[in-house]
C-alpha cells in the first residue's frame, strides 16, 4: 500500500499497483524505495486526487502499453463508456483532472481528458465555441470582417 | 457605482460554491466543502439586465445602499464555510425567476477557456485530437489567442500526418512543390496543409479541366506519358505528339515511324546535361530513340521482324522491347546497338515489365518468362495459364500475370513457382498494377478488383464499366479507370466507392495517367455533327488549384 498526501493535507491509502498508474509516483517509489511516509502531491487537491484514484482503480488491470499511439484512428475517436461517464463533470473539475493527469504523468487519463475537451470543440461554430468556454471575441472589427471573408474563402475552397 | 458593480465578483473573494453542487431551494442541507481558491473568471458580456445599465440609486434608498455595503463587507470577512452558508440562506429566499437569474449569471463564470488556461503543450495536444480541418479553421476564429494557437505548426504538422500528406513512393513523382518539406526554407505546415487539402478537395470535387480537341487525329492513341513539363502521346497514325503539360499547347510532332506507334517511354538522363530520352516502337518493326527536348532522332534500331508491341526503359541507357516476332530484344540506346535477343516465347510477346536487372514478359503462348538483362538468359518459364497473357506486373519479388483464361496468377520471381491463382474476373484480364501490398486488376468484364497481395484476398470488386477496362492507375488514395464505354471514373481505393466521373461520356477512353496534382486522359469523343465519327480529346485536369497564387488572399498575415 502507498500513502498519498493531497495539497490540502488529506491522506489516501491505495494499492501500489493502482498508484503506479502514475509514472510520477512510480518513479518516486523507485527512487525512494519502500517507505511508510506519505508521498506529498502539492499540485493535487483531495477532491481531484479522489477522482484520479477512482480512475486508476477502475483501470488497474489495463495493460500499460506504449502502443496506443500507433492506432491513430482509435486514438482520435474512442472514449470508452465508463470513461465518458467519468468525465461528465463540470469544466473546473475537468480542467483540474487534466492538470493532475499531466502532473502525475498518467498518459491514458490525460488522453481522455484532452479528447473530452476536443469533443467539446468539434462541429461547433466559433460563436458556439465561445459560448461553451465563455470566451470573448476579441478580434478588432476590421480583423473580424476580414477574418470572416477569408474564412468564407477557405471554406469555399474546401467545399468547391 | 452601478448595480453591476455590486453584482460583479471582481472585488469579492472567489465564489465558494462547488460548481458541481446543485442549487435548488428544495435541496437538503448543502455539503459544506472547503475548496482552494479558484482562478478569477472574466465576466461574460453582461446581457442579463438588457441594454440598460441600472443605477443602484434608482433602485435603492440611501440607507438601503449603505446596508447593502455593510452586508457585502461582512460577507467578505466570512470564512469559506460561513460564506457558503450565507449563500445557502440567500438562495433559499429566492423564487424561480431569481434562481434563473443567478443560474444564468453564474453559468458562464464556471466555464473555462481550456486552450488559454492550460499549459500550451496540453492545449496543442488537445488540438491534436481534432482531425477535421474545418473545425480547426472555425476554432481559429474564436479569439486572438485561439487564432495564434491554431497557427502553431505542431497542429498542422500532425494534421499533415493524419491525412497522410507525405511524399509517396509512387513511380510517378508529383511536382517539386510537394517535395519533402524539410528541405524548403520558410516552410509552413499550415500552408502546406492548406495546399494539400485544397488539392484533395479538388480531386473530390473537380479541378481545373482543360480540354483539347482534334489534336491527335486521325486515329487512336496507343500510349501516353507525362511529367511536370510535357505530355507525350503515341498514335497509330505514325506520329508522336508532344504537348506542354501546363498549357496543353502542342510543342512538336515527331514523325519518322512508318507505321502505327504502339509503345513508348521516356526518362531523364540525369547528370549535368539532363535531358529526356524517348524510345518508341510500333508496326514498322523499328525502335526509334529520340532526344525529346529537341525532337531530334538519335537512333533507329533494327532487328525485330514484326510489330513492336511493348517497350520499357530500364534507364536512359537500356531499353527492352517485345514483339510479334516472338522475341524480346535488349538495346543499348545510348550507343544505338542491340545487346541481346531473348528467345524462348512461342508466340507474340504482349507485355513486359522491368525491375532492376530483371525483365518479365507475358506472351500469347500462355507463358511468362523472367529474363536476366545482364546476361540475356531466361531464368524461369512461368507456365500455368491456359490462354494468352495480356498483362503483367512485377515488383522484383512477385510477378503477376493476367490472362485471357480470366485468371490472375501470382508467381515467386526467385523460384519461378506459381504462388496463387486469383479467380474472379469473368473475362480477359487486360490491366494490372501492383504497388506495395495492393494489386488492382481490370478486365474485359468491366470489373475492377482490388487485391491484398499478401493475404491474396479480393478486397473490392467494383463493377466499373459496361465494357472492357482499357486503362487504370492507382495510388494509395484513389483509382482512376477508363473503359470502352467511354467513361472515366475516380474511385476511393480504401472503400471502393465511386467518387465521381472524371470526364464527360466519350466513345472510348484510350489512355490515362495521373500524379499527385494532375491527370491526363486521352479519349475518343463522338463528333456532334456525325455521331459515328470520332474525334480525339485530351483532357488535362489540374488539382493544384492554388497553383495560381492570385486566387489566395493571404489572411494569415492580417490576422496577426
Amino acid at each position: 500500500m502507498v500513502q498519498l498526501l493531497s495539497s490540502d493535507n488529506e491522506t489516501f491509502t491505495v494499492d501500489k499497483q493502482v498508484a503506479e498508474r502514475s509514472i510520477l509516483i512510480k518513479n518516486m517509489l523507485e527512487d525512494v524505495g519502500e517507505s511508510d511516509a506519505p508521498i506529498p502531491l502539492p499540485n493535487v487537491t483531495a477532491k481531484i486526487l479522489k477522482k484520479v484514484i477512482d480512475w486508476c482503480e477502475h483501470h488497474r488491470g489495463d495493460p500499460v502499453s506504449q502502443q496506443e499511439e500507433i492506432n491513430d484512428r482509435k486514438r482520435l475517436t474512442e472514449i470508452d463508456e465508463w470513461d465518458q461517464k467519468f468525465m461528465e463533470v463540470d469544466q473546473e473539475t475537468l480542467f483540474e483532472i487534466i492538470l493532475a493527469a499531466n502532473y502525475l504523468d498518467i498518459k491514458p487519463l490525460l488522453d481522455i481528458g484532452c479528447k473530452t475537451v476536443a469533443n467539446m470543440i468539434k462541429g461547433k461554430s466559433p460563436e458556439e465555441i465561445r459560448r461553451t468556454f465563455n470566451i470573448v471575441n476579441d478580434f478588432t472589427p476590421e480583423v473580424r470582417q476580414f477574418g470572416i471573408i477569408s474564412h468564407c474563402y477557405f471554406l469555399a475552397m474546401l467545399s468547391t | 457605482m452601478t448595480f453591476m458593480d455590486l453584482c460583479r465578483a471582481d472585488d469579492l473573494s472567489p465564489p465558494a460554491t462547488p460548481p458541481g453542487s446543485s442549487i435548488s431551494s428544495s435541496s437538503p442541507s448543502p455539503t459544506l466543502l472547503t475548496r482552494p481558491p479558484q482562478r478569477m473568471r472574466q465576466s461574460y458580456p453582461d446581457h442579463l439586465f438588457g441594454d440598460i445599465l441600472l443605477q443602484p440609486s434608482t433602485l435603492f434608498e440611501g440607507c438601503q445602499l449603505d446596508h447593502l455595503q455593510q452586508i457585502k463587507a461582512s460577507f467578505q470577512q466570512m470564512n469559506a464555510l460561513q460564506k457558503q452558508y450565507f449563500l445557502y440562506e440567500i438562495l433559499n429566499c429566492c423564487d424561480t425567476q431569481q434562481l434563473n437569474f443567478v443560474s444564468s449569471y453564474i453559468a458562464p463564470r464556471l466555464k473555462i477557456d481550456f486552450l488559454k488556461e492550460l499549459p500550451i503543450e496540453i492545449s496543442l495536444y488537445i488540438l491534436s485530437f481534432i482531425d477535421d480541418p474545418k473545425t480547426l479553421a472555425r476554432a481559429a476564429r474564436v479569439s486572438t489567442f485561439w487564432n495564434s494557437l491554431l497557427k502553431d505548426e505542431t497542429t498542422w504538422k500532425s494534421l499533415c500526418h493524419k491525412h497522410h500528406y507525405k511524399r509517396r513512393s509512387s513511380i510517378i513523382n508529383g511536382t517539386s512543390l510537394l517535395g519533402p518539406p524539410a528541405r524548403r526554407t520558410n516552410f509552413s505546415y499550415r500552408d502546406y496543409f492548406k495546399r494539400k487539402y485544397a488539392i484533395e478537395a479538388a480531386w473530390e470535387n473537380g479541378g481545373k479541366v482543360s480540354t483539347f480537341l482534334d489534336r491527335l487525329d486521325p486515329g487512336l492513341v496507343t500510349s501516353l506519358q507525362f511529367d511536370d513539363d510535357i505530355i507525350v502521346a503515341g498514335c497509330d497514325n505514325h506520329k508522336i505528339e508532344v504537348f506542354d503539360a501546363r498549357s496543353g499547347n502542342k510543342l512538336r510532332t515527331m514523325e519518322g515511324h512508318e507505321g502505327g506507334v504502339w509503345a513508348l517511354q521516356f526518362c531523364n538522363t540525369g547528370g549535368p546535361e539532363d535531358r529526356r530520352i524517348l524510345a518508341s516502337g510500333g508496326c514498322d518493326r523499328n525502335v526509334r530513340v529520340w532526344d525529346l527536348d529537341t525532337g531530334r532522332l538519335l537512333h533507329v534500331l533494327r532487328g525485330h521482324t514484326s510489330t513492336v508491341r511493348c517497350l520499357k526503359l530500364r534507364d536512359h541507357r537500356t531499353a527492352v522491347t517485345g514483339s510479334r516476332d516472338n522475341t524480346l530484344r535488349v538495346w543499348d540506346i545510348e550507343r544505338g546497338v542491340q545487346k541481346f535477343v531473348l528467345l524462348g516465347h512461342q508466340a507474340s510477346v504482349r507485355c513486359l515489365e522491368i525491375h532492376d536487372n530483371l525483365a518479365v514478359s507475358g506472351s500469347y503462348d500462355s507463358t511468362a518468362r523472367i529474363w536476366d538483362l545482364d546476361t540475356g538468359r531466361c531464368r524461369h518459364v512461368l507456365s500455368g495459364h491456359y490462354s494468352q497473357i495480356y498483362s503483367i506486373a512485377f515488383d522484383g519479388e512477385k510477378v503477376i500475370t493476367g490472362s485471357l483464361d480470366t485468371n490472375i496468377r501470382v508467381w515467386n520471381a526467385t523460384s519461378g513457382q506459381c504462388v496463387a491463382t486469383l479467380h474472379g474476373h469473368t473475362s480477359l484480364v487486360g490491366q494490372l498494377q501492383l504497388s506495395g501490398h495492393t494489386l488492382v486488376s481490370g478486365g474485359s468484364d468491366g470489373c475492377l478488383r482490388v487485391w491484398d497481395i499478401d493475404s491474396l484476398e479480393c478486397i473490392h470488386r467494383i463493377s466499373a464499366h459496361d465494357n472492357s477496362v482499357t486503362c487504370l492507375q492507382f495510388d494509395d488514395r484513389r483509382i482512376i479507370s477508363g473503359g470502352n464505354d467511354g467513361r472515366t471514373k475516380l474511385w476511393d481505393i480504401k472503400t471502393g466507392r465511386l467518387i465521381r466521373h472524371l470526364t464527360h461520356p466519350a466513345k472510348t477512353v484510350w489512355r490515362l495517367q495521373f500524379n499527385d496534382t494532375k491527370a491526363v486522359i486521352v479519349m475518343q469523343r463522338r463528333r456532334s455533327s456525325n455521331p459515328d465519327e470520332g474525334r480525339s480529346a485530351m483532357e488535362l485536369h489540374n488539382f493544384d488549384i492554388l497553383d495560381e497564387p492570385k486566387l489566395m488572399p493571404d489572411e494569415d498575415v492580417k490576422m496577426e
